[in-house]
């Protein structure tokens, strides 16, 4: 299946691409990610947990970057698999400057979802995985803003085998989340995604 | 024989049952004992190769009790499952192994199987299984299996699994030699039996007699029996195979053994303990068998009068990741397709192909449906193009009723010739206008029309090859306490058999209907069997029952002769008591069955009077040479070929001019399949099978996206009809042409009620919208997409 999709970021295109790139910032903003390693040049393991419709669980992935031009566009490679189903993915990516205070970043994804998720939640699958990455764009808006996270700026050092965890969630957007799942929620992947493929800076 | 019960509108004797809840399925076997659970790990994707699975770990979930992949089968377990039915023109056969060996060739296919305490866990361990795959391109659709670019199989070239070609005369020449010819492509999706029960199987192993007890849900308990002994290594004899209450088969079932069939059983006797496995829906969606799927090429010739002198017809049939059950649904598709008429030539040829999609196996009419579709189609084509009556078409092609037995000059799906056997279909089309109003519709649609509504009238005809062999048998045995027992081997899913068989047995004993209980499906009570498919239970067990009850009664009639030392002849039974005609000698069949059975104890006190001291005469032995003991008959019927019954359906649909909503305004049914031994049976089976084509024809369909997912396996998003979108009243009439083939002179009934909707469906919305319908099922979004699309090329 096919799911395209834009969101605008308040910040310039340079710390929306870093903030895209930082691990520790994609482990706390992406919905229902728990965990995320770095696996290699470019790679990614990842445990992010999500539902869609009745089809909950948790699934291990992982992800990896190509193709990076900094500032303007990158290919993200996405596995995931879980008792409810599988995921694989490429995602293209690009990010347009809109003005010195906004950022658009635009995806495309081209997914084959597989396992019961695919064949029950299906139908699902496109609004969930947009909504998913609205309350993911959300979040990473949040993050750059210094909203109560790390700095988010230097993950250079981002070494194989460093683990990234996600901190506990406040109640409220642990609430947030268990109603977007609720709704049919869980993009599995897609949100996921979305975020992981920022998951390595350059 | 009498026929007193014979054609009686009886209530079925199986609905109290069923309508209090005490139904009794194969999930209900083992309740309250100490039963195992299997789950199974099924692929995500269509294909793959596996390059790994990690069941590390699993056997330390508590509660667990076995885990296998294919690595852990051994001996005939390990080889791939039976193919069930070979043909020569079957080239490239290919079928699953129980649990996949290095490749998936569908969503769903079995990969690992687990045996728990509980569903719960179980299904837990196969959740904690690792496979690693390594992804292979898939193969969706017929164009893409005829394309071949890519392979399901890699020995399989070109996707083919077979091809096959019958030709009936020169039917190229024959169209090269018309006045008039036409082309036509027509296609079917696919959809699925979908009975409300899934598969399920339980097995219990008894170590102290060696010996195996199968329940399952199937189609056929003695094809499952044969398959359990062979890939287990047990005797025949070891195996008993027990068929419950069914919840709907369609087709589905009669394929055999499922994976879960055989490792049942041998988790079973592994673990010592009996293990249950039961379906869910979505593995009903992606591991059991679906049908319909087909692309159809019609070349015809014809004259002035619309008469078909030359009809050459290719087409492909999607049979799926794997084909163990053959052939049978194209042969079907290519030989009935040619319905009641007689064209002047004949060719047809089909190519069965692989696609990494769930196998193909016959469902309900299995592929007669789309045979009647493409040749109705046709039909409705010339009528079209000669600007004439759809029915006088019909009529000016029909094989009349002086012509039978009719050979249509092809093989049948049994390898027998396809000559029909008896027919009057001029009379039943008579019968169809006058029910259906066909001739007053004109007016109809003008009123219609008046009113800004648009409305069109559709009507198919079809004959369908009913009760195919090779056999079935019957055992009846009378007890002393004068109830009858009878048995025959193949299964009941619905179809009423407990009332029709105890019907024709008490036609022939003479015994009260009440007193007549059915058995079926059971290997322990009637071993020799084949099955219950293709409309064949009625003419095939009911006419062992006939026969198997002849030879009670004369063994009644002779042993109560020789007790009232009066003449077989003089005899008659009635009631269930053998009585002298015209005197008040008598005596109680259950007696008769007393004496029947020579005695050295006596266990109470009717039966003192077959003791040693009572009976016999002393200069001859107990049991005479060619007799036996006991008051029973067991006989089998074996037809030399399939019996044709036939029928044709007619519909006035409404179309909504804005939101093509497809509304059904009037049904009508003329159906002929020999007498009726139940008519209220009968008529259900019509009823059941038109809602099943309604659904086949406006609903369903599965939707597949090109990486092989199925996007609608569950009752959210695959349509099933709800009794709104059923007529709520269908006319029926019927016509009783006997077959010459059997004792009772009947026909199969069980698939006609769906065999004609595609056909019938889109020949009356053509009819409402101007334009050919020539894709089925159509939804109202695809008759909004036509006419748009029509709107556009204008």
């Amino acid at each position: 299946m096919r799911i395209t999709g834009h969101h605008a970021v308040p910040f310039p295109v340079e710390k929306v691409w870093d903030a895209l790139l930082d691990p520790a910032v994609l482990v706390r903003t992406i919905p229902g990610c728990e965990r995320l390693e770095s696996t290699g040049e470019h790679t990614y393991a990842m445990t992010v947990s999500a539902g869609v419709a009745a089809v909950r669980g948790t699934y291990d992935g992982t992800c990896s970057l190509s193709d990076l031009v900094p500032h303007e566009s990158l290919v993200m490679r996405l596995q995931g698999a879980g008792a409810p189903g599988t995921i694989d993915a490429t995602v293209r990516v690009s990010f347009s400057q809109v003005d010195a205070a906004l950022t658009t970043v635009a995806y495309d994804a081209d997914a084959t979802v597989g396992g019961m998720v695919g064949g029950v939640g299906q139908r699902m699958l496109a609004s969930v995985s947009k909504r998913t990455a609205g309350e993911f764009f959300d979040n990473v808006s949040g993050a750059i803003g210094g909203a109560g996270t790390a700095p988010v700026a230097a993950a250079t050092e981002a070494a194989v085998g460093r683990v990234f965890t996600a901190p506990p969630r406040p109640p409220s957007s642990q609430q947030d989340f268990l109603r977007g799942i609720a709704v049919g929620a869980g993009l599995v992947l897609l949100g996921v995604l979305l975020g992981s493929r920022f998951g390595r800076r350059r | 024989m009498t026929t007193k019960l014979f054609g009686q509108k009886i209530q079925r004797v199986e609905d109290q049952r069923f309508l209090r809840g005490d139904g009794r399925y194969v999930d209900d076997i083992g309740v309250g004992q100490d039963v195992l659970h299997a789950a199974v790990l099924r692929s995500p994707h269509a294909h793959a190769r596996i390059v790994d699975i990690d069941v590390s770990g699993v056997l330390d979930l508590e509660g667990v009790h076995l885990v296998w992949t294919h690595d852990d089968l051994t001996g005939p377990m390990a080889d791939p499952l039976p193919l069930l039915i070979p043909h020569p023109a079957l080239t490239h056969g290919r079928t699953q192994f129980a649990l996949a060996r290095d490749e998936v060739n569908h969503v769903g296919e079995a990969i690992a199987f687990v045996v728990a305490d509980d569903r719960y866990v179980a299904e837990d361990a196969v959740a904690s299984i690792r496979v690693e795959y390594d992804l292979l391109p898939p193969v969706v659709g017929i164009d893409a299996a005829r394309e071949a670019s890519r392979l399901v199989h890699d020995d399989v070239p070109g996707n083919l699994a077979a091809r096959l070609e019958q030709e009936n005369g020169d039917a190229r020449a024959a169209i090269a030699a018309s006045p008039h010819t036409l082309s036509l492509d027509l296609t079917v999706e696919r959809s699925a039996s979908m009975p409300l029960e899934g598969r399920g199987t339980v097995a219990r192993w008894d170590p102290d007699v060696g010996r195996m007890t199968v329940w399952t849900s199937t189609q056929t308990s003695t094809g499952v029996r044969a398959a359990v002994a062979a890939k287990l290594g047990l005797d025949l004899g070891q195996v008993d195979v027990v068929t419950p209450d069914v919840g709907g088969g369609f087709g589905v079932k009669i394929n055999h053994p499922w994976p879960e069939e055989l490792l049942v059983p041998l988790a079973a006797r592994t673990v010592g303990r009996i293990v249950k496995f039961t379906e869910d829906r979505r593995e009903h969606f992606i591991s059991s068998a679906h049908e319909r799927g087909q692309v159809h090429h019609v070349e015809v010739g014809y004259d002035d009068d619309g008469r078909v002198l030359g009809l050459d017809v290719t087409f492909w049939h999607d049979n799926g990741a794997y084909i163990p059950y053959g052939l049978i649904v194209p042969i079907i598709t290519s030989t009935q397709l040619l319905g009641p008429y007689k064209p002047g030539a004949y060719r047809v040829v089909f190519e069965s192909l692989y696609t990494n999609t769930v196998m193909v196996t016959p469902y309900r009419g299995a592929g007669r449906p789309q045979g009647c579709y493409v040749m109705e189609r046709t039909l409705d084509a010339i009528a079209d193009a000669l600007g004439q009556d759809r029915t006088d078409v019909r009529a000016a092609n029909f094989i009349q009723p002086d012509e039978f037995p009719f050979d249509q000059g092809l093989i049948f799906q049994d390898g027998r010739e396809l000559e029909y056997d008896s027919g009057d279909y001029p009379a039943s089309l008579a019968k169809l206008k006058d029910l259906i109003g066909w001739d007053e519709f004109p007016r109809f649609r003008e009123e219609m029309a008046a009113e800004g509504r648009r409305v069109g009238i559709g009507l198919a005809c079809y004959v369908e090859g009913t009760g195919v062999g090779p056999y079935e048998g019957a055992h009846v045995h009378v007890e002393t306490s004068g109830k009858v027992k009878v048995a025959t081997g193949l299964t009941t899913q619905g179809q009423g058999h407990a009332t029709v068989f105890a019907q024709i047995a008490a036609d022939v004993l003479g015994c009260r209907f009440e007193d007549v209980e059915v058995v079926t499906g059971d290997t322990r009570r009637m071993p020799y069997a084949v099955g219950t498919f293709a409309s064949r239970a009625a003419v095939m067990s009911g006419s062992a029952v006939h026969l198997a009850a002849t030879r009670a009664r004369e063994k009644a009639l002779r042993i109560a002769a020789d007790a009232l030392e009066a003449s077989p002849d003089d005899l008659e039974i009635v009631e269930g008591v053998v009585s002298v005609r015209g005197t008040d000698t008598s005596i109680d069949l259950g007696t008769v069955a007393v004496l029947s059975n020579p005695l050295r104890y006596a266990f109470d006190e009717a039966s003192k009077a077959a003791t040693q001291f009572s009976v016999g005469d002393p200069g001859k032995p107990p049991v005479a040479e060619d007799d036996e003991p006991g008051l029973e008959g067991r006989d089998f019927y074996s037809p030399e070929r399939s019996t044709f019954a036939s029928g044709m359906h007619a519909v006035i649909v409404e179309t909504d001019p804005d939101t093509a909503e497809i509304t059904i305004l009037k049904y009508a049914v003329v159906h002929d399949c020999g007498p009726l031994i139940n008519p209220m049976i009968v008529e259900g089976q019509i009823q059941g099978g038109v809602a099943q084509g309604v659904a086949g024809a406006l609903l369903e369909r599965m939707a597949y996206d090109e990486s092989g997912q199925l996007l609608n396996a569950s009752f959210m998003d695959f349509l099933m009809p709800y009794v709104t979108e059923v007529p709520a009243r269908i006319d029926i009439d019927h016509l009783e042409t006997p077959s010459p083939l059997n004792p009772l002179g009947i026909k199969g009934a069980g698939e006609a009620g769906v065999i004609p909707s595609a056909a019938v469906f889109a020949s009356a919305i053509s009819d409402a919208e101007g334009f050919p319908i020539t894709a089925m099922p159509i939804s109202p979004s695809d008759l909004f997409d036509l006419r748009e699309r029509r709107k556009e090329t204008r």
